[in-house]
């Protein structure tokens, strides 16, 4: 199971802590209210059968009483109910046996031995108090008093305090949303720097400016960043050092490539072939060399300015000699993207020299737009890319099995690596399918212009 | 025959250069500081001057505009250098075009062909063409403001002229490279620098052009 996270854990550490303390004062509370109500409910409860049990007394003193109409003469209200044993015998106002039933017999017992008791009873209509009082002469006095109107209260106070206590719960959950939001803050501006970071904003710096808690974060944050943009600035310098290092010789080679590939007629047969290999290779670490440090550059944020992606692509064609109809552009579809034109231009140059490397020649050169995507497809009629290799291909020296198979390397393996880093630095995809028909099919797709 | 001048430190760079070019035809002379350069030019002026960015003593940049104050000679950069700041400055700093090391001789000789189409005509009964203040005589080779000569180099010329020819309309940097470059394609920051250095020698206020106006996306135009 996916852990949870830290704000939902404190949510619930806040909900759950406002809920135990919110349940025990509730407990607390309901329990001490009960105990004062009862204990005043029995002291009146108490004092009144004292007094019926006096007018009783008085009533049954006279020679062969009617203890029913002695009874019935107690000013006894609904909530009461009184009964008589004499003698072993039950009176009561009215035919209600259940009452004798409700008195326990440890009661009558006491009572029996000429004891006052009270005890708490179930009845059949609810909670009572259950008096006996000991009138003497083997009678004795009970009343019933029934509880029914301070179980309401109870029952009203119970279910107010529940409500209080959910209240506070909830109460609790929000506070700790709240607070863990609000701790968690620092957090959400920290993902930002890093994700700006990531995104090649090397000037994102977090604010140590902010809440004196949050100094050590924000400096050893802001530190790392140092570090990185150090570490960066040093792999530039690097790579526009060796960048130098290495056109400066070249540009030695292929200047003296040059005079030996003119004077090539003066030379012997071994000689000529010789130069001519020197000639060739020369030119084809040129192309590397270019290659490489477009690549060591490449992660530079493009600059990006409007280009007509049309005209673009028929000029890239006609440079290499292809027809201007092979570029075919979705009708109604607006050629002017918003993209880096050096680079762009080098993501069709490359395609479209690596179709004629290995695919025969490219067959056609599509611009357009698709659930809003803008893409650019370049089509050739080869063997195409088995699905094993489409990923590998836009790696760095890769290059086409039946290329190498067969020793005609000529390409630098850069390709479309650069062609993967130019679309990547525009934010956007590539990737080769099979054309239907036969041959590949390279899509390059872009995000739309954010204007 | 056509000459060129290498301003070049690197001693085998410089004398690879020359040997190529001297076999290309032509009359090649190579200067190992930009002191010797320049000192060179005066006393035997060449057609073209390739110059590296990174010399000991006076730099490239200068240089270029040490040579700028002169005549308007045309200077190619021929430098390891190929950051778009160390391009733009080199253009700004006045060269006409840029090529970055290393350059095979066929596109070096091409560029030095293409700039040796871009001299300038000096006809006498020419055609005048009016923008407001500004006079172009593109025959004559002479530009005007308010009846005062405007120093342009050569390219700046073709620039302006090509931009005149085709009064209010709107040319793109790509047709602009092909028609004052001669590139098939190529570095459309070419265009823009010398937009910029036209526009800071014939406008009142290059930050806010009248005459010589971007249209977004589309390119430049010349208007009255």
């Amino acid at each position: 199971m996916r852990r949870a996270g830290l704000r939902t854990r404190v949510t619930a550490g806040f909900a759950a802590g406002a809920l135990a303390i919110s349940a025990a004062v509730a407990l607390l509370s309901y329990d001490l209210t009960r105990r004062t109500l009862l204990a005043g409910r029995e002291r009146s409860a108490t004092r009144a059968a004292f007094f019926d049990a006096n007018v009783a007394r008085a009533g049954l003193a006279a020679d062969n009483p009617d203890v029913v109409e002695v009874l019935r003469n107690l000013d006894i209200g609904s909530t009461r109910r009184a009964v008589v044993r004499r003698n072993g015998q039950w009176y009561a106002r009215n035919a209600d046996a259940g009452v004798t039933a409700a008195i326990p017999a440890a009661l009558q017992q006491r009572v029996g031995n000429n004891q006052f008791a009270v005890q708490r009873v179930h009845t059949d209509t609810g909670m009572a108090l259950a008096i006996g009082i000991p009138l003497g002469d083997g009678t004795q006095f009970y009343v019933l008093d029934s509880l029914d109107e301070l179980d309401q209260t109870m029952r009203v106070l119970s279910l107010v305090l529940t409500l209080v206590a959910a209240g506070t719960t909830a109460a609790g959950a929000a506070l700790g949303a709240y607070a863990s939001r609000r701790v968690l803050r620092p957090l959400t501006t920290v993902a930002e720097a890093a994700r700006d970071i990531s995104a090649g904003d090397l000037n994102a710096r977090l604010d140590t400016a902010g809440d004196p808690d949050l100094k050590q974060l924000t400096t050893s944050f802001n530190d790392m960043v140092d570090q990185l943009a150090n570490r960066i600035e040093r792999d530039r310098r690097f790579a526009a050092d060796v960048s130098h290092e290495l056109r400066s010789p070249l540009q030695t080679l292929a200047a003296a490539a040059s005079v030996l590939h003119h004077r090539r007629d003066q030379l012997d047969d071994r000689t000529a072939r010789a130069a001519d290999l020197v000639t060739d290779e020369v030119g084809r670490f040129q192309a590397l060399v270019t290659d490489l440090l477009e690549l060591a550059r490449a992660d530079q944020p493009p600059e990006r300015s409007p280009v007509d992606v049309a005209e673009l692509a028929r000029r890239v064609c006609h440079s290499r000699h292809l027809p201007d109809d092979l570029v075919t552009i979705t009708p109604d579809h607006q050629t002017t993207w918003l993209v880096d034109p050096r680079r762009f231009e080098q993501v069709l140059a490359n395609l479209l020299d690596n179709a004629a490397r290995y695919g025969g020649a490219p067959v056609a050169v599509r611009l357009g737009s698709a659930s809003g995507l803008r893409y650019l497809e370049v089509d050739d009629e080869g063997p195409g890319v088995p699905p094993q290799d489409r990923q590998a291909i836009f790696d760095r020296f890769v290059r086409g099995r039946t290329a190498s198979a067969r020793g005609e390397a000529d390409g630098t393996g850069l390709g479309l690596a650069l062609v993967a880093q130019h679309v990547n630095a525009h934010g956007g995809r590539v990737f080769v399918t099979d054309r239907p028909g036969g041959g590949a099919r390279f899509r390059v797709e872009l995000p739309p212009d954010t204007p | 025959m056509a000459s060129v001048l290498v301003i070049e430190d690197d001693d085998r760079i410089r004398s690879s250069l020359v040997l190529a070019l001297e076999d290309e035809g032509y009359t090649a002379y190579g200067a190992a500081t930009a002191e010797d350069g320049l000192a060179h030019q005066q006393a035997q002026p060449a057609d073209t001057v390739l110059v590296d960015l990174m010399l000991p003593g006076l730099d490239g940049y200068e240089c270029i505009r040490e040579l700028r104050r002169h005549d308007d000679v045309p200077v190619v950069v021929v430098s390891a250098r190929s950051d778009t700041h160390d391009i733009v400055a080199g253009l700004e700093a006045g060269a006409d075009d840029y090529l970055v090391k290393p350059v095979a001789i066929k596109e070096l000789t091409a560029r030095l062909r293409a700039l040796r189409r871009r001299t300038r005509p000096t006809g006498q009964a020419a055609p005048t063409l009016s923008f407001g203040d500004l006079q172009i005589r593109p025959l004559a080779g002479e530009v005007t403001r308010n009846g005062a000569r405007i120093a342009l180099t050569r390219t700046e010329f073709r620039l302006l002229c090509e931009l005149a020819q085709h009064a209010g309309l709107v040319l793109s940097r790509q047709q602009l490279l092909e028609r004052v470059w001669e590139y098939e394609y190529g570095d459309e920051r070419l265009v823009d620098v010398h937009v910029g250095r036209l526009r800071a020698k014939i406008e009142d206020e290059p930050g806010n052009p009248r005459h010589l106006v971007t249209v977004r996306g589309l390119g430049y135009k010349l208007q009255r």
